[in-house]
Formats: C-alpha cells, sequence, structure tokens
C-alpha cells in the first residue's frame, strides 16, 4: 500500500461522554404521587406563540385541565403526521387524567411545560431552562416528572431537563424513541417503546398503547435503583409516512 | 477511576492526581491516579483544580506518599519520599501491537503496508509489526522475508475502465420566460404556460409560478429553498454512462409555502432575502453567476410537514425542468467544453468506498435515488420506501444526477440536489491516483431506532463483504442521525477497517453519541457560532472538508497519529488542518 500520509492532523469532532449520574429514589406509592409531564416535542396551545424550528430555549405553560384539542405541535426535525391526528401521542395528557381518575397515580401538576428541543442550545437548557422548568415544577409538589423528546436533539434537550428535575428532587423518566441518545446525555431513568420519533408516547388514538406506555413507565420509576436504567417496552408501532 | 497501564502510558506527561483517598505509606501506581482525559469535566464541574506545583505522572510513579491525602488532589513534591527524573523525549506514543494485558506478549501482526507511523521509505513492503510488552517503547518492524526482495507493489497497477460518461456543458447566456421552450445561441427560453401543465403533475400544489433571478439581483425576497437543481438531460445512454447536457450559467431554485403561508422546509427556514439566504458558490448552492430560475409553489394546507406535501413541489418543479431536458437532449448548440467521467477499477491500490447517509424519515426527509433523468423525479425510487437500506451506486451515477434530494433537515447542513451532481468527496475519491473507490454507499437514517441499527448492521455487512480497506461515512443534517452516523462508523471500524467522518456538529449540532472509532472525524461547519444559520447550503461538504477527509483516511490507513479531537469545536483546529494541507483558509459565514 503506498499512500501519502501529511503529519500533524487532528480530529475536529469531540464524542461525547455521559455525564456524571444524577439520581433521586422515588419513596412513596404512586397512588400518592403528584405526577407532571413534560416534552421537548414541541407541543404547545394553538393561541400561544409557535416555536422557532431552528432551535428555541424558551417554554410554554400548559395547564393540565386543558383541553388537548387545544393543543398543537410546532416542531421541524420529524414528520408531524401523527401527533398532528392525536396529541397525546407525544404528550399523553388525556391518558395521564385517566390514570388519576382510575387512582394509578394521586395527582397532576396544574402546570405542565412544553418546549421543542430540536437544535437545543446546551447551554441555555442545562443553566437557564432546565432549572427554571424543574423549579417551578418542584414549587407544585411534583413527585415524578414524565419526559418526550421528538427528533436527535430533542431526546438531547429532554434529558438535559429531566436531569434538572432529577437534581431538583424528583423522580424522572425520560419515554425515548431514541434510547441511545437518552443514555449518552445521561437521562437518569428511560423507558423505550419500538416506535418512531414523533410518537414516542405510544401510536395515535391507540389509546391502549399510550396508556401501557405510561403505566409501565410509572412502575418502572418505582423499580428503578440506580441512575442510566433502561427499560425497552414490548409495544410496538410503525407507521407508513 | 484508576488508570490502566495503556491510558497510563499515553499521559506519562500529563498531572498527577490522586483518584480516590490515600494514605501514607502508599506506593504510587497507576492504580491510584485519575485519568487526565476526565480533568476538564472534572474542572468544569468544580472538582479538581489543578496546581502548579503539581507533579506529572512519570515523576510519581514508585514514590512513597509521606502524608493522607484526600481525592482529586494534584499530586506535589512535598507529599513524596522524592520525584522520579522525568524523560526527555516527547510523549510516548502508544504504537499498534501493544495491549495493555499484563505478562510478555508478543503479537506479530503482518500488515500489506508501510510501517506504521511512517509514510515514508519502502512503501509496499510488507513488514512484521512485534510489540513486545514487557520491554517497553520497543517497536521493531521487519521485512517479511529479509532474504528475499519484494516486489514494489504486491499488485501490478492496472486499471480497468467500467464505463465513461461525457457531459457536454452548453453556457447559458440569458434566460427568458417567452412563448416556447427552447435553447439556441445560448438563450434558454421557457414557456410559460408550462406551469399550468405542470400544476397537474400533483393535485396537492394548489399554486406555482416562475420566474428569473439575474445575479445582480439577489437582494430579493424569497420562500425558504426547497432545492437547487442543475438542468441537465440524458442525450445517450443510461444515468451514469453516455452523454448528458448539462446546461451552465442557469440553475432551478424551487420554494414553497403553504396555503396558510408556512413555510415548507421547517427545521430552520431558509426565507428571506436570497443574497442572506444562500452561500452562493458552495457545491449544493448556485454560483455566485447563475442565473436562478425559480419556481414557487404553494401546497394544500398542513401538509407541508407530512410526505406527500413537498414531494408535490418537487414533482411539478420537475414538470418544467423536463421540459426544458426535452429541448436541450435534442440541442444543436456547440458544447461549451467537455468532460468525461469514468468509473475506473484501480487494481493493486487500496479499496474504499463512500457511505453517504441520507435522510430516511417521511417529510422532507428523503431521497430519490436513479431517476430516469439526471436530477429527475419521474423512475426514481424513495429511500423511505425502500426500507432506508444501503443501497451502491457507481461514482458516476451520482455525478451524473442519481440522487434528487427531497430533504429540509436545516437549510445549512442540508445536502441539495446540485450537492450530488458535484459532490466533492466523490469528486475527491474518484480522481485520487492512489485509492480505488469501489462506490458510493447510500442509506438512509430511520425514524425508528431498531431499524437504524438494522440498515446500519445491513452496511457493515456489505463493507464486510466488499473487503473495503478504507471507508469515509458523510451525513447530512445532524442530530438523531447521527446515532446511525457513530454506529456506521462503529461498524466499519469493529471490523478493524480504517474510518473517517464527516458531519456538521460543531457547537449546535454537538454529536449526541459515540464510540472509539469516532476518532477521525471532519467538520463540515462554515457558521462563526457553529450553529444551524439558516442559510442554504452553508455547512454542507465543500472540497476543503473533501480533501481534509481524504488525506485523514490515508494518515489512519497508514497508521499515522491523528491526534483527539479537543473537548470543544474550535475552528481553530479545523484551520491548521487546513493550513497543514496547504489548502486555503476557509471561508465563514458570519453574518447573524
Amino acid at each position: 500500500m503506498k499512500l501519502t500520509v501529511v503529519e500533524g492532523m487532528q480530529s475536529e469532532i469531540f464524542v461525547p461522554v455521559t455525564p456524571e449520574p444524577v439520581w433521586t429514589p422515588l419513596t412513596k406509592p404512586l397512588k400518592e404521587c403528584k405526577v407532571a409531564f413534560i416534552t421537548a416535542g414541541g407541543i404547545h396551545q394553538k393561541t400561544q406563540v409557535p416555536y422557532d424550528t431552528s432551535g428555541d430555549y424558551s417554554y410554554r405553560v400548559i395547564p393540565s385541565d386543558i383541553d388537548t384539542s387545544k393543543l398543537m405541535v410546532t416542531h421541524g426535525g420529524f414528520d408531524n403526521s401523527d401527533i398532528n391526528k392525536d396529541v397525546n401521542a407525544m404528550f399523553p395528557l388525556d391518558r395521564l387524567r385517566e390514570l388519576v381518575k382510575e387512582g394509578f397515580i394521586g395527582s397532576l401538576a396544574d402546570e405542565m411545560y412544553g418546549f421543542m428541543g430540536g437544535g437545543g442550545n446546551v447551554d441555555k437548557f442545562r443553566n437557564e431552562t432546565g432549572p427554571e422548568i424543574a423549579r417551578k415544577l418542584k414549587e407544585q409538589g411534583v413527585d415524578i416528572v414524565l419526559c418526550t423528546g421528538g427528533c436527535g436533539t430533542c431526546h438531547r434537550s429532554a434529558t438535559i431537563v429531566t436531569r434538572c428535575c432529577e437534581a431538583a428532587g424528583m423522580s424522572c423518566c425520560v419515554i425515548a424513541a431514541l434510547p441511545p441518545i437518552a443514555r449518552q446525555q445521561g437521562a437518569p431513568r428511560i423507558t423505550a417503546p419500538h416506535v418512531p420519533i414523533g410518537s414516542n408516547a405510544g401510536e395515535p388514538n391507540n389509546i391502549p398503547m399510550q396508556t401501557a406506555i405510561l403505566k409501565d413507565t410509572l412502575n418502572f420509576i418505582e423499580e428503578a435503583d440506580h441512575f442510566g436504567m433502561c427499560r425497552i417496552l414490548p409495544y410496538e408501532y410503525r407507521h407508513n409516512v | 477511576m484508576s488508570l490502566t497501564k495503556d491510558v497510563l502510558e499515553k499521559h506519562l506527561k500529563d498531572p498527577a492526581v490522586f483518584c480516590c483517598r490515600r494514605q501514607k505509606g502508599l506506593v504510587i501506581s497507576g492504580a491510584d491516579l485519575e485519568d487526565p482525559d476526565l480533568f476538564e469535566d472534572m474542572a468544569d464541574a468544580g472538582l479538581l483544580a489543578l496546581s502548579k506545583e503539581g507533579l506529572t505522572i512519570e515523576q510519581v510513579l514508585g514514590r512513597k506518599l509521606e502524608t493522607d491525602t484526600e481525592a482529586l488532589t494534584p499530586i506535589t513534591a512535598a507529599m513524596l519520599d522524592g520525584i522520579n527524573a522525568e524523560s526527555p523525549e516527547a510523549k510516548p506514543e502508544s504504537g499498534s501491537g501493544t495491549k495493555s494485558a499484563s505478562g510478555p506478549e508478543i503479537k506479530p501482526e503482518v500488515k500489506s503496508g508501510a510501517a506504521a507511523g511512517t509514510g515514508s521509505g519502502p512503501a509496499s513492503c510488507r513488514m512484521i509489526h512485534v510489540a513486545i510488552e514487557r520491554l517497553e517503547g520497543l517497536k521493531l518492524d521487519i521485512p517479511v522475508g529479509m532474504e528475499t526482495a519484494i516486489p514494489q507493489e504486491l499488485t501490478e497497477r492496472t486499471e480497468k475502465v467500467l464505463r465513461t460518461l461525457k457531459k457536454k456543458i452548453f453556457q447559458v447566456k440569458d434566460v427568458i420566460i417567452a412563448d416556447e421552450t427552447s435553447f439556441q445561441n445560448g438563450i434558454l427560453k421557457i414557456d410559460g404556460k408550462i406551469l399550468k401543465k405542470a400544476i397537474k403533475a400533483d393535485p396537492l400544489v394548489k399554486d406555482i409560478k416562475m420566474d428569473i433571478i439575474k445575479p445582480q439581483q439577489r437582494h430579493i425576497y424569497t420562500d425558504t429553498i426547497m432545492d437547487v437543481c442543475p438542468i441537465a438531460a440524458k442525450a445517450e445512454g443510461k444515468l451514469g454512462e453516455g452523454v448528458t447536457n448539462v446546461l451552465e450559467g442557469a440553475v432551478f431554485m424551487l420554494t414553497g409555502v403553504d396555503e396558510d403561508g408556512t413555510q415548507i422546509h421547517e427545521f430552520g427556514s431558509s426565507e428571506g432575502f436570497l443574497d442572506e439566504k444562500m452561500f452562493f458558490g458552495h457545491p449544493g448552492c448556485a454560483d455566485p453567476d447563475d442565473i436562478i430560475i425559480r419556481v414557487e409553489t404553494v401546497i394544500q394546507s398542513k401538509t407541508g410537514m407530512e410526505r406527500r406535501g413537498p414531494f408535490a413541489a418537487h414533482k411539478c418543479e420537475d414538470a418544467v425542468i423536463q421540459a426544458v431536458r426535452d429541448v436541450l437532449k435534442k440541442t444543436a448548440e456547440k458544447p461549451k467544453r467537455e468532460e468525461l467521467c469514468r468509473d475506473i477499477r484501480k487494481y493493486g491500490r487500496p479499496r474504499v468506498v463512500l457511505v453517504k447517509e441520507i435522510m430516511g424519515q417521511g417529510a422532507m426527509h428523503d431521497n430519490i435515488l436513479c431517476p430516469a433523468e439526471p436530477c429527475g423525479v419521474p423512475g426514481g425510487q424513495k429511500n423511505v420506501d425502500l426500507g432506508n437500506v444501503p443501497l451502491m451506486l457507481s461514482p458516476n451515477e451520482v455525478r451524473d444526477g442519481g440522487i434528487h434530494a427531497l430533504t429540509c433537515i436545516g437549510p445549512a447542513t442540508k445536502e441539495m440536489t446540485r450537492h450530488y451532481f458535484r459532490e466533492p468527496l466523490i469528486e475527491a475519491l474518484a480522481e485520487d491516483d492512489e485509492l480505488d473507490l469501489m462506490g458510493v454507499i447510500f442509506i438512509g437514517s430511520p425514524q425508528v431506532n431498531d431499524e437504524k441499527s438494522f440498515v446500519s448492521e445491513r452496511l457493515g455487512a456489505w463493507i464486510e463483504a466488499l473487503d473495503a480497506e478504507g471507508a469515509i461515512v458523510t451525513t447530512e443534517g445532524f442530530g438523531n442521525n447521527h446515532i446511525d452516523f457513530i454506529s456506521h462508523i462503529g461498524q466499519i471500524g469493529s471490523r478493524g477497517i480504517p474510518v473517517v467522518g464527516v458531519s456538521f456538529c460543531a457547537y449546535q449540532g454537538q454529536l449526541v453519541v459515540g464510540n472509539e472509532y469516532a476518532d477521525a472525524m471532519i467538520e463540515t461547519n462554515k457558521d462563526i457560532n457553529g450553529f444551524e444559520n439558516e442559510v442554504a447550503g452553508c455547512s454542507e461538504i465543500c472540497p476543503n472538508d473533501a480533501a481534509r477527509a481524504v488525506q485523514m483516511l490515508k494518515n489512519k490507513m497508514m497508521g499515522v497519529e491523528i491526534k483527539p479531537a479537543a473537548r470543544k469545536w474550535s475552528q481553530s483546529i479545523i484551520d491548521r488542518n487546513n493550513e497543514i494541507l496547504g489548502l486555503p483558509r476557509e471561508k465563514i459565514m458570519d453574518r447573524i
């Protein structure tokens, strides 16, 4: 083999390492817990200013008693058609209210939060948006925070904010369509149904699947005993876009 | 954590810091020390403050600790019974073939290459590379069969031309919207009535307009730039061979909104003033002197982020371009010049593959492969429909417009149709006399994680079956597709095949996952702050990037060290690599 070589070149892209563990164990039964759901998947109220799809670290307040038909998605990182059909595919608020009614969980936070994590500014999410969402959830007495992301950088932003919530003393889980990113970015707990990005919380309008993903995730939060655990969930949905 | 022997050897000149609390009387070994690679993280987290008085690892190994010491404390002379002398030579490198296992080990490794770490000398000699663990630092490179002369080339450097494509280039002097479509005396006339026919190509397109933007008229508002498409038509033969007539000096540009006025290409949209929203001269973009034929589409409300909507816009634009192609095929004009593109098997030179990861997730994350006409739509297959599995195209097929790009994924980092028509990496590899470019593998990035693994593993099997000796993997965009990108690098690297990765990462797109094989990486960012800056084509692969990637691959194939990446993106490293290779300084976009 004869190849011209040039000494002294340096690799130009850093390959990340997983950050330090962050961990808050769950200390009470699920039926007594106050649960919040946050999403990096671009969900907001139709009356609110849409996210800037090229990167946006602001967040939107979503009251937990809102009619889900008043919610929409603004996110350019994946095919939106599933969320357009049923917002519960990313932000399963209707299912969570059913779980409260059923007595599976104690209550919901009055305020939940949406943001658009695609192309997210890491420092802003880590140092501003994440701590602020965590503080607001903690002030509401939240015990458990569940989070979905959409695209790849969304999963990164979702994980950063989730880590802030865990650090603030809440037990958190990322429901991930892309578990390698959640793991690499240091999510405290991960559940991973076999779903495409855009339908992280289950197939649109498939109530049993969405409920099962939530229940399995909540049970996993009770069972997980150390940082970084990931449970693959046995629910599979493929959409033909 | 403590240091393993091979990590220790790399860091003899780095600061010595206890990883855990240690008590007086301890004789210091690698097991007591923290990994210097983690110091920056620890300093960022406030866990560690390095001291000027701190000693290096080689100064403390084997020395006795005189006082109890807490974890993450830099070791200073005052704590020890004495200090080892520093070795004079530069930081030792761990050569190939060394292992961290304890005990003696002799590992002969026969390579059909020059000695690792050297690029000169009698190349093509077969060498036995020996590293003996117990004798630290000793490396021997012994020619195989010392008593016999080894031919300079193991295999004769012969070539076989597989196919030839002739591109006949015709200069466009002006473009006019007229009552007929024709190309005469360098004047391209396009029949305005064609739009009425073109809109029928897909019912989702509700309105279509066309205008001409001259080079001096660039400060004009434009909807988001969906694509830049060359004008090329098959005059003889099929894609990749025969004759293709190409217009130079004019390109099509597709823009689109939906009926509500929402821009079609989202994840950053490039709508605005054209002169600020395109990086003129980059491979996928219009050149500064090009006349732009703009096709503006309006598609059905709310279909912009669904797969069918943007595709409809591309279909209708292509119906317009096809009318021009039909004229161009039969033109009697004299070509300005002819370019010959050849697919050549270069025997006796290392076989390399270019792997291009393309989007494969539906709306604006899709591509059309191998259309009937160069850069066309009809006759092609969409990679999403094909399950995103790896497909091989010959370099000529790609250079003849084998890809029509439907992607959005951020204006600055997407590869538009024109990019593939003049892909700098294909040009660099195909024209490199030292390498045998076997082909270009296109692999889609699926939406589902399991499918990402599936297609990536299929890629690994391909590379193995091809017996490739080197590979470059590229991806457009950033984010979830980096899972695939890193996995592809792992599939190739874990088979012992040198691999180089090429992507936009910089600040905004910094990698979300990583593995040990991603150690030779080329950054394509051209934005001053490292962001997807919504300027079409800004951070796509450019000739400098391609040159660096090819050289880095050659270095890796020859065992020449590639220094590890810095912990944070820095343009200065890219500038330095360009400088080392004698490349011009890259133009960086510094507009907000």
